[in-house]
């Protein structure tokens, strides 16, 4: 039995910048060596400032994905307001821990906007363990390698599209020796004034 | 003379191998049942790859992709997958990188010294034949070789399918490596005899790059040798990003 | 119905063994799989001083062998007068203390009594001896109630130490090398906050698996002061972070 985590592949990268936040991913999607798909996206919008990336088994990703948004949705019925994302990063941590002993497959990474503007990364473990850094997070099973590119790449208070810039190298730099990730991504720049999205053009090979 | 290569000194080379091959050092890794678990690639590199050669009427065409992988990570795009064995035979790589060098370089040096012995030409079969005969001497002792030998001699263009097995089959066309059932779709799709140079270069880079399109352990580069009458010639190297998108992939600054 | 669905149905919330017997054929198939969950090589120390007590511990947290966060916060909020140092699995830890911390203060609200360390140490120990150490969690719990300042350690299985001074995690032993040395009964509050440093320095730069800073919290009869990357042991100078 192969390694559910790196069954199908993938990888997710979220950054901070001054007032702004981008989230990116490839679009593989692999069984094995095998790809399968190339137009598998892992981030999903939460909400209109919320964005959640996962990596990992693809069954999970959906299942998760769908969990997740039955709970946001609820709360935006009950509530009459958007979650906010440190709200939804515990959302999810405490669904990934209510399963400590059988977990779900797969990581997760929260970007979003706070009210006041300022940018809100986490990142969990398949358990929940989360922590949330002042710089970027990444998860997937080209991670180790984008780490790397980001902890020599990423600078403080960098603006948007510089962000985006850096961000997509990083991403590229790492997927590209990772035979489990790339084949196209796709970008969520964050600012106050709205979402842009990009598709990334990537190694096909 | 294949008794100056020195094998292990234990009673089972194989499991040696397989031991500082397989099995990593560390303590929290044990085995699961006493069985040794695989964790490819810290000795043998090089174990996914698409290579592809046929015969056609102006002799044989050899296409190879240049990526070398160790378990998931990419440790090298630019690997050179044709061995030049003499100006009228070509070796391809597959399987274990080291291996194949190894084997190959052996059988330039044993066509070599058979020519000048015997101041003929050594044929395609013999040079294969000899391949095929050493790795056969070493069957089951942990050799990862794929290779397609390919060449030109009196009797015309000839391609022959090696591997550590030792088996040789004689064929018109044949795909080795992880990514060849994908090369093998458009290959046997479109393959002719009577297809131009021109043709055959462009089939060739087609299925290989379709095969590292879908295969994860295929990519990098695409190099194209063409064999004829006059010896092998390199075609120029192409990037799969040109060969997908039609221009240089950007510098990321 | 089928007893597994009924199971799920009525109790979702609870923490659930549904898939364990499938996740160990995974783990011993896929020896990879282990290694994911987010650690923390941890070096933790306590230490009652004269007015209370003192917490300590490193700030890096790992999987695998890469640093997944330098500087994690690992000396987890109980209550105003009780705080709780962690090692093991940081999923199990945080979401452990968490628990006991909501606990605590529902129990307080209740009774109109300010919590007490012996109560939080109960339902620490309570909770690990439940699961029969599948959590992975040690912990060094520390605080100052109304009978005066305590200091335990509870282990993964529940088993619980009450000592004037703790050290746990993977660096333990480096840090206990400076207590062992250094300790005495009564120590000043600078005194304390200087010997439990060393202890913490110790292991960072002795244990592979402690790193980057150190985090203290002192808690005294009259108040708690956190402070968080006292030093910054192991992180690159000149770098701001």
């Amino acid at each position: 039995m192969s390694n559910p985590f790196t069954l199908n592949g993938g990888t997710v990268l979220s950054m901070k910048g001054k007032n702004c936040v981008v989230i990116l991913c490839d679009t593989r999607l692999g069984s094995q060596y095998e790809t399968v798909s190339t137009s598998f996206p892992k981030i999903f919008k939460m909400n209109p400032r919320v964005f959640f990336g996962l990596a990992g088994l693809a069954s999970d990703v959906i299942t998760l994905h769908h969990k997740l948004r039955f709970h946001v949705n609820l709360f935006q019925l009950k509530q009459e307001r958007s979650m906010p994302p440190h709200v939804f990063s515990k959302l999810v941590s405490t669904t990934l821990y209510e399963k400590r002993f059988g977990s779900f497959f797969a990581q997760p990474i929260i970007a979003g906007l706070h009210d006041d503007g300022s940018p809100f990364i986490s990142s969990m473990d398949s358990i929940g363990a989360t922590t949330e850094p002042e710089d970027f997070v990444v998860a997937g099973t080209g991670a180790d390698y984008v780490t790397g590119a980001c902890e020599k790449y990423w600078e403080k208070d960098m603006e948007p599209r510089q962000l985006l810039k850096v961000a997509d190298k990083c991403l590229q730099a790492g997927v590209n020796r990772d035979a489990f990730s790339g084949w196209g991504g796709v970008a969520y720049l964050i600012t106050p004034e709205g979402v842009e999205k990009f598709d990334l053009k990537m190694r096909q090979d | 003379m294949f008794k100056s290569f020195v094998l292990p000194g234990k009673e089972h080379p194989v499991k040696f191998d397989e031991e500082i091959a397989y099995t990593e050092t560390s303590k929290d890794t044990p085995p699961v049942d006493g069985l040794v678990q695989p964790a490819p690639g810290r000795l043998h590199r090089l174990h996914g790859t698409t290579t592809l050669g046929f015969v056609f009427q102006h002799g044989v065409l050899i296409a190879v992709d240049s990526r070398s992988t160790m378990g998931q990570y990419i440790s090298s795009q630019t690997v050179k997958k044709v061995i030049e064995i003499t100006p009228r035979l070509l070796g391809t790589m597959a399987g274990g990188a080291a291996d194949c060098d190894y084997w190959e370089r052996r059988l330039a040096r044993r066509v070599r010294l058979r020519e000048l012995e015997s101041k003929e030409e050594v044929t395609v079969a013999a040079a294969s034949r000899m391949l095929a005969n050493m790795l056969y001497y070493y069957k089951g002792m942990g050799l990862s070789v794929g290779t397609m030998v390919a060449g030109f001699d009196a009797s015309g263009p000839h391609l022959y399918y090696v591997d550590n097995d030792g088996v040789r089959y004689h064929n018109d066309r044949f795909s080795v490596g992880s990514g060849s059932t994908y090369a093998y779709a458009i290959l046997d799709q479109e393959y002719r005899y009577d297809l131009s140079v021109e043709e055959a270069v462009t089939l060739g880079r087609r299925a290989i790059y379709h095969a590292t399109h879908r295969d994860a352990m295929s990519g990098g580069f695409i190099n194209v040798y063409l064999m004829t009458e006059d010896g092998w010639q390199r075609y120029p190297t192409k990037d799969c990003y040109v060969e997908h998108y039609g221009e240089e992939e950007p510098f990321l600054e | 119905m089928y007893t597994l669905e009924k199971k799920l149905l009525e109790e979702p919330k609870k923490t659930s063994f549904t898939y364990s017997e499938r996740n160990a054929h995974l783990l011993a198939s896929s020896k990879d799989l282990k290694k994911t969950f987010l650690k923390t090589g941890t070096t933790i120390v306590g230490m009652i001083f004269k007015d209370g007590v003192v917490l300590a511990a490193d700030t890096r947290s790992t999987v695998d062998k890469i640093v997944a966060d330098k500087n994690c916060e690992k000396l987890h909020f109980i209550s105003e007068n009780i705080y709780c140092a962690g090692a093991g699995v940081a999923a199990d830890t945080e979401h452990i203390t968490e628990m006991v911390s909501s606990r605590l203060s529902l129990h307080s609200l209740r009774s109109g009594e300010h919590p007490r360390v012996v109560s939080a140490m109960t339902m620490l120990k309570d909770h690990l001896f439940k699961h029969m150490g599948y959590l992975t969690a040690a912990l060094i719990l520390g605080g100052v109630d109304a009978t005066g300042p305590h200091l335990y350690s509870v282990w993964p299985h529940g088993s619980v130490d009450c000592l004037p001074y703790l050290t746990m995690g993977s660096g333990s032993v480096a840090a206990m090398s400076f207590l062992e040395a250094r300790y005495e009964d009564g120590l000043e509050e600078e005194a304390a906050i200087g010997l439990i440093g060393d202890a913490i320095e110790a292991g960072i730069l002795n244990d592979l698996g402690s790193g980057s800073n150190v985090d203290i919290v002192v808690i005294k009869k009259d108040g708690t002061r956190m402070m968080r990357n006292v030093r910054k042991t192991g992180t690159i100078s000149g770098d701001d972070e």
